[in-house]
């Protein structure tokens, strides 16, 4: 299971319905078909749908989860998608070579480990059985945290389980560790977990972003754009309207307004000038792409290292106001 | 005078102003410093008894937490503005749009908090607007068909009653700030009144009041409808727009710092189950929140107090609308140019066009044009060809129309040139010669082309015709023609020759005088005096002409006489480059001529010569005799009885005689003598070279004794004798010829009186 699919659950119907509504509206030319799943950073994606700002050459495909996402796009079915960096690195490596086009938002503590109380430094973890989801993006989370406390992965003993099934793990004594994040987290601190580690500790690591197919790119710069230019016109709203978008994600995810403020707290939303400075060539995307494309090839959770020359690209970005 | 007057009142006015001022201030001068309380205005957006009820428990509550006196005032809109205006007013609370109205006006300290409103339970600090209508209008189902409905609003500064709606409508298109049919009605309930009494299509009002009215009067819920809803989760009310911040509680700038962060704090302490809380709706109040898109709303919207248009200036336009500027700008330049450009072509087509028309009108060989069999289009040369008057004369005629009802090879004009103008159609190009007629009646022969000319949307071609006048060709072949049927034809011989002589042509005449076949006379000379030869090539070259008679000789070798005239041709350079002869066979004319003049001077019985002969001789005789020193003997002689032997034998008898006497007497003559017969029987003679009177008479006897010999005529013997007289010359006088003949004469009479057959000779005594 990846992590943003927990938000999803509950929406399968209505989703599976909209998702055949757009396909019923497609149009004659051929839109980029964007894969997207509901996520606190992808929503100004569906804000631009509903006020009607996306223009008919992006067509989004919403899917559950980024595993939907992922397969797309390895298949082809998706021209681009909303994905987490790693993400996008698994789906370079599997052959699919992307372009990162936008970040649309940086996890500041959405992503957390919480250990059994009296563990309180991370040294302490050596030996210990760690909860973990090796295939999302809290793989990547306990990667970077082993890195920052220089430790390897062969000193702690590590429980590959989905996030959701993490809480049952914990209360049948199976892990002393989880890396996971909200909701489950907060489950998890109710039944006595402590936090040890969080993503704001490790800030500018874990991107979300909105990548493309590099073939598709190359042919489509315009509806790139058009994409681009969408999310930060989400993304004006969802700042200067928090008072409405809030209730709008509350609604489509099916949370409180309050759990929608909460998830708000723990992700950064980087405007324009932000996202120039991010996906600058050598920059701090880039960076992080190329440490952590490592990382994953040391652990064996991809294959080949891909190349990341011109990973990133600033073209799309809106020159303008949105 | 009077605009000096004018000035002054102006200058007068202008100095009392601030004093008027002034003392209209002093009065009411409670400054707020010196109030011990505070005014608390609440904007009246339903009804005033209910909200001074409403909001009397949250004062109190404030008076109780800070100490302060505090007072309610509950205005509308109008009356919150003066009350402000006049400084009556200490703290605020409004709607969010109606608020930055009074920002815009008054430099405010801020929002010290926003209202979070409760809603059985579930509180909120977000504000929308709601659209709706009577439940029975099946025609107002979404926004799209608000376009020309009536709406009533309470008025353009409330944030759900107005803006809110206002931005939505504006999404589809419909502009409610330009519609006529929007009702301001003050506040929310007088909204809800105009539609459910049906006197307007929708009404706007401000989310939760709705739900608060039909808490009061259940049977709402069933009467009305919303537009456009929104199921936002965890909302408490029935919205149809966006989401904004609710309402603010704002501080006015003279108010004292410490006072607002008591009352403040006494707002944020505000719990609520509180009973001052419930009164009012509230769940308390939270931190002031964002108003920006609240700006950004009245922006869109161009509401007060954003409704003065931004002033754009051309470096932003440039800005935001780059690409388009730089491509409309480059479009214009191009069509600029492009209209630069043809209509340069355009003045060069019609230039050039222009030009071929004059070249076809000016053309001085005829050209016309002609559609089917109708001339439409011709030039100036054709015109003066035919001598008409002007184009008008020619065009939507025929060409046979100006030809005659043949042709001169006896066709039919009109079938004729129907012919040459089908083939032409078929796309020859033909040629003919042609014969028209002009204006006056001559005709003019021209040789006429006919070429199809293809033109885009006809089918048949027009046809381009053009006449070449050959008027003058033909004249000169009429005369060439002649010229030649004279050359052939003429009786006289007529031969060309190169400048050297050498023959080049004859004609038929030539070859039967000359007798030599035209193959063989072309390439030698023409028939020349032998004398003279290429000499008269010489004269002719030289005088332009020769002429004169020469004798030649036939092939079969017969003699001729030639009659030629010999011409010089000169070329344009004046150079020789011809010679034309012409000559006739004067052969037998000669031959005439010649008996002519042997009948003139001789006798023609005796073949001797006559009178007229005998004069010249005795005349040249004569000369001689002076010019040698000689003499001569002028003889007259006279037959005797030669009127009986006539008589008795004939005349034939007598002719004979006189041939005979004729005769004898010539023999006894020397070679250089002359014998004439002068008439019937008488004779004479010149002896020249006579030495002396002895001499002559030795002649005369001879002759007198020749003569009486027996002559044989008619079958008989004749004798007959002669008298004759005699003369010398030169003599002592001198004396002419006649003279000369009458002293033979009279001589000749002396000799018949002295006997007959005897001589006498002159003397000045015989007279």
């Amino acid at each position: 299971m990846h992590r943003r699919s927990f938000l999803q659950l509950s929406l399968r119907l209505s989703l599976a319905a909209t998702m055949a509504g757009s396909l019923v509206g497609c149009t004659q030319k051929t839109p980029l078909k964007t894969g997207v799943h509901p996520w606190i950073g992808y929503e100004t994606l569906y804000l631009a749908e509903e006020f009607d700002w996306l223009p008919e050459s992006v067509q989004l495909s919403k899917g559950q989860s980024a595993k939907n996402s992922i397969s797309g796009l390895l298949s082809g079915e998706l021209d681009a998608a909303a994905l987490t960096l790693d993400e996008a690195l698994r789906v370079s490596a599997g052959g699919v070579p992307v372009r990162v086009v936008a970040v649309t938002n940086v996890s500041v503590g959405a992503d957390m480990v919480l250990t059994r109380p009296g563990i309180t430094q991370l040294s302490d973890l050596v030996g210990r059985s760690v909860g973990v989801e090796l295939d999302g993006v809290s793989g990547v989370m306990l990667l970077a945290m082993l890195d920052q406390a220089g430790l390897s992965t062969d000193q702690i003993s590590i429980v590959d389980l989905p996030v959701s099934e993490h809480l049952r793990a914990w209360n049948e004594g199976v892990i002393d560790v989880s890396v996971s994040y909200k909701p489950i987290a907060s489950r998890l601190e109710e039944a006595g977990a402590v936090r040890l580690f969080d993503s704001s500790q490790i800030p500018d690591t874990i991107f979300d972003l909105l990548v493309v197919r590099q073939e598709v790119e190359r042919k489509h710069p315009e509806a790139v754009a058009d994409l681009v230019r969408g999310h930060f016109r989400g993304l004006r709203h969802l700042v200067r309207n928090r008072h409405d978008a809030v209730y709008r994600i509350a609604s489509r995810q099916g949370v409180s307004p309050d759990a929608v403020r909460e998830a708000m707290a723990t992700v950064m939303l980087p405007q324009l000038a932000a996202n120039r400075r991010y996906l600058a060539p050598g920059g701090r995307v880039e960076s992080v792409a190329g440490r952590l494309a490592h990382l994953l090839k040391n652990e064996g959770l991809v294959e080949v290292v891909p190349d990341l020359d011109n990973l990133c690209s600033r073209d799309y970005l809106p020159r303008g106001p949105v | 005078m009077k605009r000096w007057f004018g000035g002054l009142l102006i200058s007068l006015l202008l100095l009392s102003g601030p004093v008027l001022q002034a003392k209209a201030v002093i009065p009411g001068a409670s400054t707020p410093q010196a109030r011990e309380s505070l005014t608390l205005a609440v904007l009246d957006y339903r009804s005033d008894s209910r909200m001074q009820d409403q909001y009397a428990p949250l004062v109190s509550y404030l008076s109780d937490r800070t100490g302060i006196d505090i007072e309610l005032a509950v205005h509308d809109q109008e009356a919150l503005n003066r009350a402000i205006a006049t400084n009556q007013v200490d703290l605020f609370l409004t709607n969010p749009s109606h608020f930055l109205l009074i920002r815009s006006e008054r430099s405010l300290t801020g929002v010290l908090a926003t209202l979070l409103r409760d809603w059985q339970g579930q509180s909120t600090s977000s504000i929308g607007g709601l659209i709706f209508t009577r439940a029975d209008r099946d025609d107002l189902e979404q926004l799209e068909d608000l376009r020309g409905a009536s709406i009533a609003t309470p008025g353009i500064h409330f944030m759900g009653g107005y803006q809110a709606p206002a931005l939505e409508l504006k999404t589809v298109g419909i502009d409610v700030r330009r519609s006529s049919k929007v009702l301001y009605l003050g506040n929310h309930d007088r909204v809800i009144r105009a539609v459910v009494n049906g006197d307007t299509d929708v009404g706007f009002i401000r989310s939760g009041v709705l739900e608060d009215r039909i808490a009061q009067t259940p049977e709402l819920a069933g009467k009305l409808k919303v537009i456009n809803p929104q199921n936002l989760t965890g909302y408490p009310f029935q919205v149809s727009t966006r989401l904004y911040p609710e309402w603010p509680l704002v501080s006015l700038p003279h108010v004292d710092g410490r006072q607002v962060r008591r009352i403040a704090s006494a707002l944020f302490a505000l719990e609520p189950e509180h009973p001052a809380a419930r009164a009012a709706g509230l769940a308390g109040f939270s931190p002031p929140a964002d108003y920006q898109s609240v700006e950004h709303l009245a922006r869109t919207l161009r509401v007060a107090p954003y409704d003065e248009a931004p002033k754009i200036t051309w470096v932003d336009v440039l800005h935001q609308y780059r690409v388009w500027v730089i491509t409309v700008s480059v479009l214009f330049v191009l069509l600029v140019f492009t209209s630069i450009w043809l209509g340069r072509k355009r003045r060069q087509l019609a230039r050039e066009e222009r030009r071929q028309r004059e070249l076809v009108a000016n053309w001085p060989q005829p050209m016309l044009m002609l559609r089917g069999t109708e001339l439409v289009d011709c030039n100036r040369a054709a015109i003066e060809l035919l001598r008409y008057s002007g184009e008008s004369s020619l065009l939507g005629k025929t060409l046979a129309a100006f030809s005659r009802d043949t042709q001169p090879d006896g066709d039919i004009s009109a079938q004729k040139i129907d012919g040459l103008l089908r083939r032409t159609q078929l796309g020859d190009v033909v040629n003919a010669e042609w014969v028209f007629v002009r204006s006056d009646g001559s005709d003019v022969w021209v040789d006429m082309t006919l070429a199809p000319v293809y033109e885009h949307g006809f089918d048949v071609p027009f046809i381009l015709c053009s006449w070449y006048d050959i008027t003058r060709r033909k004249e000169a072949e009429d005369r060439m023609r002649l010229a030649v049927q004279v050359f052939d034809n003429a009786r006289e011989a007529i031969f060309i020759t190169d400048s050297h002589g050498v023959v080049i042509d004859t004609n038929e005449a030539y070859q039967q005088i000359t007798g030599r076949e035209r193959s063989e006379s072309v390439g030698s000379l023409p028939p020349m005096p032998v004398d003279e030869g290429s000499a008269i090539l010489v004269a002719a070259r030289k005088h332009g002409v020769w002429s004169g008679e020469f004798r030649s000789r036939s092939r079969d070798g017969q003699r001729l006489i030639l009659n030629l005239t010999l011409s010089s041709v000169f070329d344009d350079k004046k150079q020789l480059s011809h010679f034309v002869g012409v000559f006739s066979d004067i052969t037998r004319l000669k031959e005439s001529e010649k008996k002519l003049r042997t009948m003139a001077h001789y006798d023609a019985l005796t073949g001797l010569p006559n009178r007229v002969l005998f004069a010249e001789r005795l005349h040249q005789s004569m000369a001689q005799a002076r010019r040698h020193g000689y003499q001569l003997g002028v003889i007259y002689i006279d037959l005797d009885e030669f009127k009986p032997v006539n008589d008795a034998f004939g005349h034939d008898a007598g002719d004979e005689l006189l041939i005979e006497m004729g005769r004898r007497m010539r023999t006894v003559l020397r070679e250089e003598d002359t014998l004439a017969r002068l008439g019937g029987d008488e004779f004479a003679a010149i002896a020249v070279n006579v030495d002396g009177d002895d001499a002559l008479q030795a002649l005369l006897e001879r002759l007198l004794k020749a003569v009486a010999e027996p002559a044989w005529v008619a079958s008989h013997s004749v004798e007959i004798s002669v008298s004759v007289g005699y003369t010398l010359y030169p003599q002592a006088e001198e004396l002419d010829a006649d003279q000369l003949l009458r002293q033979a004469d009279q001589a000749m009479y002396q000799a018949k009186r002295q006997g007959r057959n005897r001589y006498c000779g002159f003397s000045e005594n015989l007279l």
